[in-house]
């Protein structure tokens, strides 16, 4: 059987992995390879974690399609999911693992260095400058064709020209711009991979389940803690704001509320960074920053 | 115990009285509408204190029930045909919700073309909603099985949907001799209603959730696994019938089989048509016995197996077509004894189909035929019984 490479993309809804992954399919395509890009269907909600995952083959139709357990290739688009995550979860032995930070690769080599190649780029902030957006599809795609050769620059062109039209100049930069930018460490196949305790998801069985299916404790979307998504978070000037509450009313989490003195606040365990609060204020009082989290 | 005279469609309307139900929710249909108008004049005349509520289409009649099913009323309602089929999709919600809804299905063929007559094309295509399918073959069984399908449902064991199937005109339509009980011998039979879970704006609940493919198998198997064992307590209700009123259902019932060599299988109205074949054949010496299925889904695996098992030739009648495939019941009757070392070889016949009678004499031909094919090895031709041409 031919070499498959498996790739998996972690990040958020709206952040652009499902793109990321479909642009990487359409190259190897291209390229005159075999290629499948596939999302991890699902209710996607803006911010919630999402998976993304590709196949490419050198000349063979792949015949598999269940999700990518045991990737080759691991790439996170957004550094907040490193903890709450497993995102090394089944990655190859000799395998690569890229990942968007700002922080620098020495630093996250002591966190998630393991028997893989790791990479770091600080995407975001290329992103924010080239794009005007933290979307880090496109530039992330430049940090995989550093490490990998499952791609290649000349046959990503014209995918992304397709795809983003008028915007397709900037994020052809983004891409070159972190190839250029990305760190990469070599395996170290003593390292073993830290241990962190996620959060482990566990089923019931269909004896657990009440009959019917009912849910006898409603409202438990209380418990959800959509804060965790965040990448952006929400900072009000209050010289502009007027307290007219119109923030408060589009906010999809309708987690913000008057603080005691009348000025809108969100409540971190919910806001999940969306930025809708920001688009709607007409007085401009509210920007966007950047997440700072551990 | 009084004996008086009924169209069947008025006794089920009288079981739904005695029953007492809260609510229906119906939309009128031939040949279903006697059903439900009688339902609409007893309440009106305030013999039956429930709300009817009118609605606008089958979809919707089938939408009210599931809402008042799940606050914990008592629900009935009463469909045919299209009306069925437009229902379709929120039988499954029925089911899988677990709402204990109970309704008379008067059997109905499907456009096109249209055809307002009787026979099991709808009853076939609500095959698969999860709904527990019982089969009346008189006014008199109408009764007593929609007063067991309450008492089924509604068991906190089961709390699945139930269809009682009357086959339109040819048992909606007639009028017989039904012997209606008293109410307080009713009332010993069928207890009030008492949900698991009820619609109540002060203990909330989440009924008919999403589910991710993690959850859904699981919420899939748990409703299987209720239908299936549903078996028990559809068994014991008849039993504790049988054991009050002296009238006993199960859900294989055979007549003459003893030694039969070719069996006859049935469903409905017809059946007791066909016993009259049977009688006749036996008088004149031949080995033949009848089959009946009462209770549609669950399939009663074993207790069919145990009816047939012992046959040379089994001939089925199927009042439904499943286009390009054998017949419905026919598939079913082979699936059953397939894992068999001893089993009846079988033929099938399609038949009955948009009104279309089989007297007497109809099903002595179609046995003999059946055994004439049997002789030839014409195992895999499905022949629609009295067909031109
Ligand atoms: S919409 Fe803007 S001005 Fe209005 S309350 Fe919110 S932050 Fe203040
Ligand atoms: S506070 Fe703003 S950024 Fe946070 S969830 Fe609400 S609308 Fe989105």
């Amino acid at each position: 059987m031919d070499k498959l490479t498996e790739i998996r993309w972690h990040g958020r809804g709206g952040q652009g992995a499902v793109t990321s992954a479909e642009l990487t399919a359409l190259a190897a395509i291209k390229e005159g390879k075999f290629a499948q890009a596939f999302p991890s269907f699902g209710p996607e909600r803006r911010g919630a974690p999402v998976l993304a995952f590709n196949r490419i083959s050198e000349s063979e139709h792949i015949r598999v399609r269940s999700a990518v357990t045991q990737p080759d290739i691991v790439v996170v688009l957004d550094p907040g999911l490193l903890y709450i995550v497993d995102v090394t979860s089944g990655l190859k032995d000799g395998g690569a693992l890229i990942i968007n930070s700002s922080k620098k690769l020495v630093d996250i080599k002591l966190e998630f260095g393991g028997p893989w190649q790791l990479a770091v780029v600080n995407a975001t902030t290329i992103a924010l400058e080239l794009l005007k957006v933290p979307i880090v599809n496109t530039t992330m795609l430049g940090a995989l064709l550093k490490v990998s050769d499952a791609i290649k620059l000349d046959f990503l062109l014209e995918p992304i020209e397709e795809r983003f039209g008028k915007l397709a100049q900037r994020n052809i930069e983004a891409c070159k711009r972190a190839y250029e930018e990305t760190s990469v460490a070599e395996p170290s196949p003593t390292s073993k991979k830290v241990e962190r305790a996620y959060a482990k998801e566990s089923w019931p069985s269909w004896q657990e389940l009440a009959p019917g299916f009912v849910v006898t404790e409603p409202g438990n979307a209380r418990s959800y803690r959509t804060g965790d998504w965040r990448a952006q978070c929400p900072e009000w000037n209050h010289d502009r704001c007027i307290k007219c509450g119109i923030c408060s009313l589009f906010c999809p989490e309708d987690c913000i509320r008057p603080n005691e003195r009348g000025y809108p606040e969100a409540d971190l365990y919910y806001c999940k960074g969306c930025g809708i609060c920001a688009r709607e204020c007409w007085t401009q009082a509210i920007t966007m920053g950047e997440e700072v989290k551990e | 115990m009084k004996r008086v005279g009924f169209e069947s469609s008025f006794a089920i309307a009288e079981a739904v009285k005695m029953a007492n139900i809260d609510v229906t929710s119906a939309y009128p249909i031939t040949p279903q509408t006697h059903i439900v108008e009688r339902i609409a004049q007893l309440i009106a005349d305030g013999e039956l204190d429930a709300n009817y509520i009118p609605v606008e289409s089958e979809h919707s009649a089938m939408s009210g029930c599931l809402g008042a099913s799940a606050v914990g009323a008592r629900t009935f309602t009463a469909t045919a045909g299209q009306g069925l089929e437009l229902m379709h999709e929120v039988l499954y919600v029925a089911s899988s919700m677990r709402l204990p809804i109970v309704m008379s299905v008067c059997n109905r063929a499907l456009s096109s073309p249209l055809s307002i007559w009787g026979d099991h094309s709808d009853v076939m295509a609500v095959r698969d909603t999860g709904w527990i399918q019982i089969f009346a073959e008189n006014a008199q069984q109408a009764f007593d099985l929609t007063l067991c399908a309450f008492r089924i449902a509604e068991d906190p064991a089961v709390l699945l949907p139930t269809m009682v199937h009357i086959d339109g005109f040819h048992l909606s339509h007639v009028i017989e001799s039904v012997l209606l009980p008293e109410v307080d011998e009713v009332n010993k039979f069928l207890p009030k209603f008492h949900p698991l879970y009820a619609l109540n704006p002060s203990k909330p609940l989440t009924m008919g959730d999403f589910a991710t493919p993690d959850l859904y198998t699981e919420a899939k198997k748990g409703q299987d696994e209720a239908l299936r064992n549903s078996m028990k307590v559809i068994l014991q209700a008849w039993r504790e019938f049988g054991g009050l009123f002296e009238r006993d259902y199960f859900p294989v019932e055979t007549y003459r089989t003893e030694d039969a060599d070719v069996l006859l299988l049935t469903m409905g109205s017809f059946s007791e048509v066909a016993m009259g074949a049977i009688d006749r054949l036996r008088e004149a010496g031949e080995k033949v016995g009848l089959v009946k299925l009462r209770l549609w889904r669950p399939f009663p695996f074993d207790e069919f197996c145990q009816a047939v098992a012992q046959a040379k030739l089994l001939i089925v009648l199927d009042r439904a077509i499943s286009f390009g495939g054998p017949g419905p019941v026919c598939s079913e009757a082979k699936a059953a004894l397939y894992h068999l070392e001893k089993k009846p070889q079988i033929i099938g016949f399609i038949g009955g189909l948009g009104g279309r009678d089989i007297s007497v004499e109809g099903f002595q031909d179609m046995i003999h035929r059946g055994m004439d094919k049997a002789e030839q090895g014409k195992f895999e031709e499905f022949e629609i019984f009295g067909v031109r041409g």
